[in-house]
């Protein structure tokens, strides 16, 4: 101790000698103090200086503390507490799509560019544990509340979600909209309901080796949104995805994800041909290109009210999707398979319809770069200065979705309606960065029936391209 | 099929394990007492007393947590958000800008409790180190050349206001009430301090365990705390001709109070502090009791001194804070003239 003492105290004499500042202290030793008076006036300048150092350290460290932090980058524009028990968080994301047809000698849908998706959230986090989201979606020159829920996070494995947002059931549904591979759903999705308002616990049990999620909803027909229900019935949905060999160390098996989701409810349409009013309840399912090739019947539109011309859910719906992906370095596959049941009413008749779609994708990054569930990150974002060009991914899949042959023709048309729909798509996605992509696939649709005189729907050749950026 | 009522059934229960998973009752409660510098002893033995004396009288346990740090960064600590069901302050002006600017304690809180809500009071006095080798024994050798004083920045310190303010009223009355000279007195007194710590805890570690100064001017509690704990054989106490009768004062922070379901558990609390019980505790911390009954067992404890009060030179801690410790006041102006 005392030779660091003596080592502070010969530092301090090169302080003075060198000139450097000194506190603001009490006066030297004064003239004619012994070696030993000015010996003990060196050595409070330098406690005094170290404490000060010591103190303006402390300031420095509480202000560190006690400041608001703020910063932008690929998570979005964040403000967030010092200890991080409240954050604020502003995101968002534009698609904008060019959507062309070829060979269309029917012109069912016009040639155009488009905003697809123009989202906007705002997501938060309150006394660490609660975590809000208000998603809006002003795509298509239309305001859209997408998402808006509470979700208090008590534990990894405990989470309870309420308000509105995606219901837990299919795959490719619950994959980020800038994440997907393909411009456009495949068909399973539209035999999945979109999003709903409900309550849900959900968590990730074993270090995220198993996720689960089980709630209440107000219940949607396929491929539906909504922001309220009509009915008093209720929905459960309940998914349950495990990654077998995660945490396991088998590199090429880690990246495997298997799962099963179901939904059960009650779903009852109303015709009221006193008050001309009809709720169907029910859906109707359109291809990548936005056409609709399959509708129930219907006779709103002639102005038909009567219950033998409308056709009405009327019973028990259940669906039911195993699903699966698999992304090893820069492959990834996902394949998932989807059965609808719904109970329908054309006045006196009923039936138990099932339609069932499937799905199965595969992608492959050729510049190497990891594949997974999630966005790419480019290796080498975009900068010309370097000679860099971001990330190139190929894409392929094929989809299929059949509606139950006994949907025809009593509860559909077969001269307008579809029964059976096959696609296969291939596409490039340019990631530039990985907030910045460029998208572009080619898909070809058929169909079995759908048009008049027993014959097929005209073939569906679209060409759909996406400039996205997010923040 | 799942009805109306089974969904309703999955809702509630759904919704019943979020809020038992939230809030698991506890027959505990839990009090948050925001306080200055020097007080950490004081209220951790307190604490402990009146738990037990909670416990014994309602069955309901009840867990006190702490802060300490400068009284006026306490204060806007509170103001900001932290939610203080107490504070037990050094000085009123402090509670007072709780009351104002926060509006979490109503104006007239000060007459809640006996005595303007000061249950204990304190001095200044002088902490030297052994043999006071500067000879010093009044206010008056503190402005000497070569004499190194430690206090704290009465920006962020209660204890450090009181300090000055006794050297003002100190120089005040040995000057014929002369502001001038007062001013004069006060800020060649400053010159001589060579390091400002944020709180009174702070100034005793420069003094006492950095080595650092003359002269630490000194809550009386802080000064026998120093000379009993840390050592009779380093330090001496100075009992300066005149000092200022601090009162620190405690009061219920109304809304987080009401907010958190503690307001009787508050205001019992710091009705403990008037108690035989609680004045004892403050007496053995060295806080001079209002009790006359715990008064008189420790009369040989506390030296007399002849004592101001803020009312009587500075007319209350409102007109002493805009004068000498707001932006741009006496303070200031002493400070930046000596930088």
């Amino acid at each position: 101790m005392e030779k660091i003492r003596l080592l502070l105290l010969s530092l301090a004499v090169w302080g003075a000698i060198a000139g450097l500042p000194r506190p603001a202290s009490a006066e030297d030793a004064p003239r004619g103090a012994t070696i030993e008076e000015r010996l003990d006036a060196l050595d409070q300048r330098q406690r005094i200086l170290e404490r000060n150092w010591e103190l303006d350290k402390e300031s420095a460290e509480s202000k560190g503390k006690s400041a608001v932090v703020a910063g932008a980058g690929n998570d979005g524009f964040i403000l967030k507490s010092a200890a991080g028990g409240f954050q604020l968080k502003v995101g968002g994301f534009v698609q904008a799509d060019g959507r062309f047809f070829l060979d269309d000698e029917q012109k069912p849908a016009t040639n155009q560019f488009l905003i697809r998706r123009a989202f906007l959230n705002f997501e938060g986090t309150v006394n660490r544990i609660f975590v809000f989201r208000i998603q809006t979606d002003f795509g298509g020159g239309k305001t859209t509340l997408q998402d808006a829920y509470l979700d208090a996070r008590f534990a990894p494995a405990i989470q309870l979600l309420v308000g509105k947002t995606k219901t837990p059931f299919l795959l490719e549904r619950l994959q980020s909209a800038t994440d997907r591979r393909f411009v456009e759903l495949a068909f399973p999705n539209a035999l999945s309901p979109n999003r709903d308002i409900g309550a849900f616990l959900h968590g990730d049990l074993f270090n995220d080796t198993v996720r689960y999620a089980a709630g209440v909803f107000n219940g949607l027909p396929d491929g539906d949104t909504s922001d309220g229900d009509a009915a008093d019935d209720k929905d459960g949905a309940a998914r349950l995805f495990v990654h077998p060999f995660r945490n396991t160390g088998i590199e090429p098996l880690e990246g495997l994800g298997l799962g099963i989701a179901a939904t059960y409810g009650n779903q009852e349409g109303k015709v009221d041909a006193a008050k001309k009013s009809v709720t169907s309840s029910l859906p109707s399912y359109k291809t990548s290109g936005q056409n609709t090739f399959f509708s129930y019947r219907s006779g709103v539109d002639s102005g038909d009210f009567s219950a033998d011309n409308n056709v009405i859910a009327d019973g028990n719906r259940t669906r039911i999707s195993p699903q699966a992906y698999y992304y090893w370095g820069p492959f990834g596959l996902l394949g998932e398979y989807v059965r609808s049941r719904q109970e329908v009413r054309r006045n006196a008749d009923v039936a138990a319809l099932t339609n069932s779609a499937w799905q199965a994708a595969g992608y492959y990054v050729l510049t190497g770069e990891k594949n997974s569930f999630k966005h790419i990150n480019p290796a080498r974002p975009f900068d010309l200065s370097k000679g860099q060009f971001g990330a190139l991914e190929l894409a392929a899949r094929y989809s299929e979705l059949r509606v139950d042959g006994d949907a025809f023709p009593r509860y559909a048309d077969p001269a307008k309606s579809a029964g059976r729909a096959k696609a296969w798509a291939g596409g490039i996605n340019w990631y530039l960065t990985q907030k910045v992509k460029v998208a572009a696939n080619y898909e070809v649709t058929r169909f079995k029936g759908g048009a008049s005189g027993n014959r097929d729907r005209e073939t569906e050749k679209a060409v759909l391209s996406r400039f996205e950026v997010a923040f | 099929m799942i009805r109306s009522r089974i969904a309703a059934r999955l809702s509630v229960l759904l919704l019943g394990l979020g809020v038992l998973l939230a809030g698991p009752a506890h027959a505990e409660v839990t009090l948050l007492n925001v306080s200055y510098d020097p007080t950490r002893e004081l209220y951790q033995d307190f604490n402990v007393a009146f738990a037990k004396h909670w416990q014994e009288k309602t069955g309901v346990k009840v867990v006190v947590k702490q802060s300490h740090g400068g009284s006026g960064k306490q204060a806007r600590a509170v103001i900001d958000g932290l939610a203080a069901d107490v504070v037990t302050l050094a000085l009123a002006y402090d509670i007072d800008e709780i009351s104002g600017k926060a509006r979490l304690i109503p104006k007239n809180w000060q007459s809640r409790f006996p005595h303007n809500s000061a249950p204990y009071t304190s001095t200044i006095v002088f902490l030297v180190r052994k043999g006071n080798p500067k000879g010093i024994k009044d206010w008056n050798d503190l402005v000497r050349p070569g004499v190194s004083v430690i206090t704290p920045n009465p920006k962020t310190s209660g204890g450090a206001r009181w300090n000055y303010l006794a050297a003002w009223g100190y120089a005040l009355k040995k000057n014929g009430n002369d502001e001038g000279k007062a001013k004069e007195f006060v800020a060649r007194l400053f010159r001589n301090v060579p390091v400002l710590d944020s709180g009174a805890r702070g100034s005793t570690t420069t003094f006492v365990q950095r080595g650092i100064g003359d002269v630490f001017i000194s809550w009386e509690n802080e000064a026998f705390l120093a000379v009993n704990e840390l050592g009779k054989d380093r330090f001496e106490i100075v009992v300066p001709s005149v000092s200022i009768l601090a009162e620190p004062p405690v009061t219920v922070v109304d809304k987080v109070a009401k907010k958190r379901g503690t307001e009787a558990v508050s205001k019992a609390y710091l009705e403990y502090l008037y108690t035989p019980e609680g004045q004892e505790i403050a007496a053995r911390h060295y806080y001079r009791p209002r009790l006359a009954s715990v008064a008189a067992r420790y009369e040989k404890q506390f030296p007399k001194v002849n004592l101001f009060t803020i009312d009587d030179v500075f007319g209350g801690w409102q007109k002493a804070q805009k004068k000498h410790f707001a932006d741009g006041g006496v303070y200031d102006q002493i400070y930046l003239a000596g930088k």
